[in-house]
């Protein structure tokens, strides 16, 4: 099983739900967060003054996915989330050891 | 049922009993005391053993009674009885500190069941004062849920209004604290808590959407939503009382709060009484026989913020009627509500007009949205509560300091119509099978103008309400970094006094959702989205309108040309057509003046470019002791300038002195001209004694980067008369030309824009710091 972050521009978060419904992925978690990556904050002025605004916003989505779904997932997340530009985001995976099912202890593939 | 319930589980306890040894006592106590068990609930038990003096327990007897007791209560338990148990003396019972606060409520309720009733009757009645222990614990329940009892999914016993509150009342009853009046009809409330506890096999009191479907169809309502409005009703009543019943115990309460109450007494008038800090009619049938008293009344709120007496809103509520037959016939009742909107307390104010129904009765169409449920994953309220927590929001932003939408608060013009708007925004959504936002614009106007709204003040109302998810859907669904988006947005918006006002609804609106939907990572976003729109807006004053690809006259396309699009913007085809007669009439003269009266006066001139010419226009305006409203400059390809002015004759000159009218117009021609100078124009101004300081002090600022050919000096001042034509001759005394001005005075703020070069460029930037500088001498409030 993989762990998948991705994140992305705050206004693609329909069109990403939208993309990994269409591929048949339900169960994901998203936040509101903030940062910054090689896009930096920039400046904006504002009555001669300057605002620093060095977090954007952004989305960020988690999922787990069986091993062989990883590839079309990512696939997936990435033709939605894409821009073209500067601070469109990024995607990590990660290796997940074990996804428990508290209601009735379901494991492994089965529970996620 | 539940009553049948009670005996049930009496006759089992009392049987049980029967095998205990003498000397204890057993007495039911909360909900099992007032016999109204409901299916599973607890059923709280007091076991009484008798003391042994000086406060100690008789550990003889309690030994005695241990056993046996353990032995009965494990017997309940396996019979299926929830049982909750304590164990006490009666002078235990007896005392009263904050610890045992709950104890002590318990105790009201208490019912002999078994033993030794002389130990029973030795528990006294809790004295009076444990009322305040459940004030506070009342207030801070009704703090967990806002406040509010228009909960999408309340909670049946614990939300405002709720069974607690039904009990609450009883209980202060008890202790003296009320008048006992009928109880409010609350079989809504047991039926729904019976059947919440059946379908949950347990005590769970959440009235959730499920639950609210399920249990619509087992008790025959036509509808959830019918069966929702019945119980919002319900608990309107039940809480009113509550909160009444609690203020008048706090009330009692503090000495000194009592002296500051009545040191504010001095506050009655001719209409209200203030007594120990409520407000009373002064006569009996005040609101039969001049039913216009609901709006003083509710003027006098907005500024004193006091609370009504419970006896006023009987009156009020007696009489809503007279007041609704009163309303259907008044044309003029928007401007008390306006003016109020404006005064420190006018959210208070205006949830007083709603408890009473009289709001209802000024606009009957906000029917449509009373305890209106709206299911969607994110609203907390019914549509008419997110309407009144929205308006409650947007007015205390005005009270906090150092907050970035604050502070925006502060500088924008017609603050007093965003309550209206917010009152309309969402009325649509009582009218099912339609988006709502054209709904609800249907609806507010007729409405709005019923109650005399001015034809300004409309285009405003009807362009909030129609953007009012502009920004929002914006915020959420387009990329703020794409230019064509921003330009999209500042097309729809218009201008920045717009924007600052629909950026400040849509911050309400989303605030009013729920407590956290407003999360710093959505201010961020709504703000920087107003930043750049603001920028865009900002930028396009000095962007001129090319050769115009519309449809007019060559004559009003060549008129247009190098105009900023906010011109085209602001303006009705009527009015352009008018602004090209005075054109025409300028080319000739020079200069072309017209003169009209509609809400305020409107000043037109149109006149070929010269410096200093706003600054004498102004001066010949305020030599008339007139006040200046709002004031635009704007100049086209053709060295022409357009300057619009609207003023207000507080003190009447023109109303009553039609010659003044002509005179005014030669004036201002002869200050085009030149023919009388300025300081002749000074001499003449009247001293006009300002009003009372409402800003601490000034706020000028410059900024070379907003614009691409001018300097931006923008200007937040206590209004005062003159003062627009005090700063514009700073402004052409330092050598620079007013390339474009917006003006704006209203609520006695003055916020000015003025767009400025010199030599045909920019201010350096320590010019422009000069004019700062001697720009805020003149702008300090006195």
């Amino acid at each position: 099983m993989k762990k998948i972050e991705a994140i992305v521009q705050p206004f693609k978060l329909e069109e990403v739900k939208e993309a990994l419904k269409n591929i048949g992925i339900d169960g994901m978690t998203i936040s509101e967060v903030r940062g910054h990556g090689r896009q930096k904050g920039h400046k904006e002025v504002y009555r001669g003054q300057e605002y620093n605004v060095d977090l954007l916003p952004k989305v960020r989505f988690d999922l787990v996915v069986p091993d062989t779904r990883l590839d079309e997932v990512v696939e997936a997340l990435t033709n939605a989330a894409r821009t073209g530009k500067i601070g469109d985001g990024k995607i990590f995976v990660y290796d997940v050891a074990d996804a428990i099912r508290i209601r009735n202890g379901d494991r492994g593939d089965a529970a996620v | 049922m539940l009553a049948a319930r009670t005996a049930l589980v009496d006759s089992i306890v009392r049987e049980r009993w029967s095998a205990m040894p003498d000397g204890a006592a057993i007495a039911a106590v909360g909900g099992y005391g007032r016999a109204e068990l409901f299916p599973h609930s607890d059923i709280d038990l007091l076991i009484l053993v008798p003391g042994a003096g000086g406060g100690k327990r008789d550990d003889r007897a309690q030994q005695a009674i241990k056993e046996p007791l353990s032995l009965l209560l494990r017997d309940l338990w396996d019979k299926g009885l929830r049982i909750s148990q304590s164990v006490h003396t009666p002078q235990e019972c007896n005392q009263i500190d904050n610890s045992n606060a709950e104890l002590s409520v318990s105790l009201l309720d208490r019912r002999f069941l078994a033993g030794d009733e002389t130990l029973f009757r030795r528990v006294h009645d809790p004295r009076p004062e444990l009322g305040k222990d459940i004030a506070r614990l009342t207030k801070e329940r009704h703090a967990e849920f806002q406040h509010t009892i228009y909960h999408l999914e309340p909670n049946v016993k614990d939300t405002p209004g709720g069974l607690r509150d039904m009990q609450v009342l009883r209980w202060l009853a008890k202790l003296g604290a009320g008048d006992e009046q009928a109880p409010p009809d609350t079989a809504v409330l047991f039926e729904v808590r019976c059947f919440l506890h059946y379908l949950a096999g347990r005590d769970d009191n959440r009235f959730t959407f499920d639950r609210q479907d399920e249990i619509a169809k087992l008790i025959g309502a036509a509808s959830p939503e019918e069966l929702m409005r019945r119980y919002y009703r319900a608990v309107r009543n039940i809480s009113r009382l509550a909160n009444r019943r609690i203020d008048r115990f706090e009330a009692k309460g503090s000495s000194l709060l009592a002296q500051f109450r009545d040191k504010i007494s001095r506050l009655s008038n001719s209409d209200f009484s203030v007594v120990r800090g409520e407000i009373l009619f002064r006569s009996a049938n005040a609101v039969e026989n001049d039913p216009g008293i609901v709006m003083r009344l509710f003027e006098f709120v907005a500024m004193h913020g006091l609370p009504l007496a419970g006896d006023t809103l009987d009156r009020l509520e007696r009489a809503s009627g007279r007041f609704k037959e009163w309303a259907k016939n008044q044309s003029g009742l928007l401007a008390p509500i306006r003016r109020a909107m404006l005064l420190p307390h006018a959210a208070a104010a205006l949830r007083m007009l709603h408890a009473c129904q009289a709001l209802e009765g000024i606009f009957p169409e906000l029917r449509d949205m009373e305890a209106l449920v709206i299911r969607d994953f994110y609203h907390r309220y019914t549509v008419d509560e997110h309407t009144l927590v929205a308006i409650t929001n947007a007015l205390s932003l005005r009270q906090k300091k150092g907050d970035t939408f604050a502070d925006l608060a502060i500088e924008t013009q017609d603050f007093d119509l965003l309550p209206i708007a917010l009152l309309f925004h969402d009325v649509g959504k009582g009218t099912p099978d339609e988006p709502h936002v054209p709904v609800s614009v249907r609806i507010a106007r007729p409405a709005l103008f019923r109650a005399g709204i001015s034809e300004r003040a409309w285009d405003i109302v009807e362009f909030l309400i129609a953007a009012h998810l502009e920004l929002s859907s914006a915020m959420s669904g387009r990329d703020l970094s794409d230019p064509e988006v921003i330009r999209s947005v500042a097309e729809k918006v218009g201008t920045v006094e717009r924007l600052r006002l629909l950026t400040l609804l849509t911050w309400a609106d989303i605030s009013a959702v729920n407590p956290g939907a407003l999360t710093p990572w959505r201010r961020q976003l709504l703000w920087k989205l107003y930043m750049l729109v603001n920028a865009e807006l900002t930028r396009e004053l000095t962007a001129r309108i090319g050769s115009p690809e519309m449809a007019g006259s060559p004559e009003l396309r060549a008129f247009l040309e190098g105009l900023p699009p906010r011109y085209l913007r602001i303006h009705s085809a009527e009015e352009m057509r008018q602004h090209l007669r005075l054109d025409a009439e300028a080319k000739e003269k020079g200069v072309a003046v017209s003169l009209v009266r509609s809400e305020v006066w409107n000043l037109n001139v149109v006149a070929s470019d010269k410096p200093g010419l706003f600054a004498m226009i102004a001066a010949a305006i305020s030599s008339f002791g007139l006040n200046i409203l709002r004031a635009e400059a704007f100049s086209n390809a053709r060295g022409r300038v357009i300057d619009t002015f609207a003023f207000a004759d507080e003190q009447r000159t023109l109303d009553l002195n039609p010659d003044e009218v002509q005179q005014l117009v030669r004036t201002v021609i002869r200050a085009v001209r030149g023919e009388i100078t300025m300081t002749q124009l000074l001499e003449r101004r009247p001293r006009v004694k300002p009003d009372a300081r409402l800003l601490a002090d000034a706020r000028v600022t410059y900024n070379n980067g907003a614009s691409p050919s001018s300097t931006l000096i923008e200007l937040l001042t206590q209004d005062r008369p003159g003062l627009l034509c005090d700063i514009a001759s700073v402004i052409s005394n330092s050598g620079a030309n007013i390339e474009v001005v917006l003006v704006d005075t209203e609520a006695k703020k003055a916020i000015d824009v003025f767009y400025v070069t010199r030599a045909g460029v920019k201010l350096a930037d320590g010019e422009a710091e000069e004019l700062v500088g001697a720009l805020t001498k003149v702008a300090v409030p006195v």
